[in-house]
């Protein structure tokens, strides 16, 4: 069954002290721990969004040879509380004509999507709150609530832009999710699991055993799920959505205040569960380099460590292809979905499958070393 | 089952919870901290200084409708083939890996099928399908 | 103890958004109810261990149906474009007065009471199904059973699921003039 936080607590000393101390409450106990992690995960994340939007700025300027923000804090660093502050007390402005039930609910059901996901997040082998049996399924399904929130946002507004916006993205969403469903099917086939402890229990070494060095196959589907997860977050070059010279803002036009942060935060939580999921899928997650028998929390929390540096890597790489690659147009958007990358995932889900017969599932680092 | 083993579904259960409180409470922040100076102007849908005409919800493409229909079937197909690839592996290990693959290859190669399908028939072009039909 | 808080929870989502899909006028919020009812019902999966299906109700009723059918929606102009070019919306679609109202309310309940004392010793005699203590999680399980004793129905169900998807695309596609 699923093995879960309090599963990996349990085999520690002072668990066994706390439940002395809540007797045969344990229920509440169970809830109390996941309660303490949940906010603290949900903190981190939620520093991790709002550093992401400085990150933006950042690195945005250090390509076009700016200098980006510097006023709040050292290097500018404190400008996403800044902001949070100014968003709070900013005027709530909701459009005469709006569905108000819609548009206040739009925003809340992103977040309700972006946070369910969190909870099956790999951040070691130990700290994941809940390793569920149909762990990535599970994360590729609850995330596709952002894409009806999106478009309820973009629909409540009742203005022409946010419609088009909201239009554009329930649809992209839907169609990107293809080939980002296809791409972790042929890990869950490689793995042979979609929990993602048995994911990242196959992936324990030096690089080369990652499952992206798997086979060839294995290699393009990461790619695959690279480009499927930036259409998906609503990222440049596939940020048609909310493309600023034709669309004003998009789905967001009319939100103002709070609730334009709310969909920004999740916007940008989301695109950090994608990265971190990529890691976990293609890079090893926070598996070490070596193999450890000793089971300790430092050690764990240097997983964590790893874990965040490749999550944080791939943010980087997004945020770098964002202001380097000019924005698609809508009939090449769909084209690439459904006419290569689509047929291109199929390809790997098919070459997988023979190389997982014919190899005897071994890898090409495998085969070339001898190995496991 | 025993009840303990259903535990690992708290969390998701609490994450919820979680957004549904930070959204109720940042909204009752803002409640309290935000101005409230409300005008007609300021609450008119925004477009880019024009007076709007007519509302918003006026009839969309069918093709947003094409993609949904054809997105369905492939997750439906992509549904039935998680627990046959998530025991892929372990097929595979007691040697039945040549029967599993012929399963697999026979139910990916009808998904390829219908892919060409529509291919060839222009549902998957965004632009030109509607273009062509609607010519004498 | 948390296993009857999910049921709480999921049970009242399901019947409430399912009383507010039938009873609200506006389409757009229904369809919302509909999803917070679908939910549900994946909630009340997982709380009888069947999570591989909550999940695939998520995935496929959430993720699919209800931004399929907010497009069909969407094909009509969303709130009440149709309804306002037929003069319809005054009316509201009724089939009686209170008093028949009445009668159809109390035939239902009698109608369930009778069912529920009918089948409750069916149920009973039945319990409901945990997976094989052999197979590690049910999503195993329906894998092994999928390649093995199912694999015909698996084979066929692709073949129903290319039709649906010529159909779907035939149906959808313009007719020329």
């Amino acid at each position: 069954m699923n093995q879960t936080l309090v599963s990996y607590l349990s085999q520690y000393e002072f668990y066994d002290s706390l439940i002395g101390l809540f007797g045969k409450h344990q229920g509440i106990l169970t809830f109390f721990i996941y309660l303490l992690f949940a906010a603290i995960i949900v903190g981190l994340c939620a520093t991790i969004g709002g550093l992401g939007t400085y990150a933006e700025r950042k690195i945005s300027a250090d390509i076009q040879q700016r200098i980006g923000p510097n006023r709040v804090g050292p290097y500018g660093i404190l400008q996403f509380l800044a902001d949070g502050v100014k968003m709070i007390t900013k005027e709530d402005v909701m459009p005469f004509t709006a569905d108000k039930f819609l548009f206040y609910l739009a925003p809340m059901l992103a977040l309700v999507g972006v946070f369910a996901t969190l909870a099956v997040l790999p951040w070691s082998s130990g700290f994941i709150m809940a390793d569920l049996n149909v762990g990535i399924f599970y994360l590729i399904a609850i995330s596709s609530l952002v894409g009806v929130s999106v478009f309820l946002g973009g629909y409540a507004s009742n203005s022409k832009w946010s419609m088009l916006g909201g239009m554009r993205w329930a649809s992209q969403i839907i169609s990107y999710e293809i080939p980002v469903t296809i791409s972790v099917l042929s890990i869950t086939l490689l793995a042979g699991g979609m929990s993602f402890g048995t994911i990242l229990s196959q992936q324990v070494g030096t690089p080369i055993h990652w499952f992206i060095f798997h086979n060839p196959f294995a290699f393009i589907a990461f790619f695959v799920y690279f480009i499927g997860a930036l259409a998906e977050t609503n990222r440049a070059p596939f940020d048609l959505p909310e493309a600023e010279s034709e669309l004003v803002s998009g789905y967001h036009t009319e939100y103002t205040g709070m609730r334009f942060g709310f969909f920004a935060l999740a916007e940008y939580i989301e695109v950090f569960v994608v990265c971190g999921v990529g890691a976990a899928l293609f890079l090893g997650g926070g598996n070490l380099p070596f193999n450890i028998t000793i089971d300790i929390i430092p050690l764990q929390l240097v997983q964590v460590g790893i874990f965040m540096t490749k999550a944080l890597l791939l943010y980087y790489v997004v945020i770098w292809v964002r202001w380097t690659f000019p924005r698609l147009r809508v009939d090449q958007l769909m084209s690439i979905c459904w006419k290569y990358l689509t047929p291109i995932a199929i390809f790997n889900l098919v070459g997988n499958a023979v190389w997982m017969v014919l190899f005897n599932g071994k890898s090409v680092a495998d085969l070339l070393f001898g190995g496991h | 089952m025993t009840p303990a083993q259903f535990d690992g579904l708290m969390p998701i259960v609490i994450l919820m919870g979680i957004a549904i409180l930070m959204f109720a409470g940042g909204h009752f922040v803002s409640v309290l901290l935000a101005p409230k100076k409300p005008s007609h102007l300021k609450e008119t849908p925004y477009e880019c200084g024009e007076q709007p005409v007519g509302s918003a919800w006026s009839a969309f493409n069918v093709r947003f409708y094409v993609v949904g229909l054809i997105f369905i079937i492939f997750d439906v197909e992509s549904v039935l083939m998680f627990p046959v690839a998530s025991i892929f592996k372990e097929l595979n290990d007691m040697g039945n890996g040549g029967y599993a693959l012929i399963i697999f290859l026979s139910f990916i190669s009808v998904l390829i099928e219908g892919i060409a399908y529509c291919w060839k028939k222009g549902d998957l072009d965004w632009v030109k399908s509607f273009q062509v039909s609607t010519k004498k | 103890m948390f296993v009857q808080v999910l049921f709480l929870l999921s049970a009242t989502l399901t019947i409430g958004c399912a009383i507010a899909v039938a009873v609200t006028k506006n389409i757009m919020h229904s369809c919302i109810f509909l999803l917070g009812s679908l939910i549900g019902v994946a909630g009340l999966y997982a709380t009888l261990g069947a999570d591989f299906v909550a999940v695939t109700q998520i995935m496929v009723y959430v993720g699919g149906i209800v931004i399929l059918m907010l497009f069909a929606v969407m094909l009509t102009g969303g709130k009440d474009f149709i309804s306002r070019a037929h003069n319809l919306l005054g009316l509201t679609p009724t089939m009686g007065n209170k008093w028949t109202y009445g009668v159809g309310l109390f035939v239902g309940a009698v109608f369930l009471l009778t069912n529920i004392k009918l089948f409750s010793n069916i149920m009973k005699a039945y319990p409901a199904k945990t997976f094989g203590s052999e197979f590690p999680s049910t999503v195993s399980q329906i894998g092994h059973l999928l390649v093995k004793e199912h694999v015909l129905a698996f084979e066929i169900s692709s073949v129903l699921l290319l039709g649906a998807l010529v159909g779907a695309a035939i149906i959808a596609r313009p007719r020329k003039q």
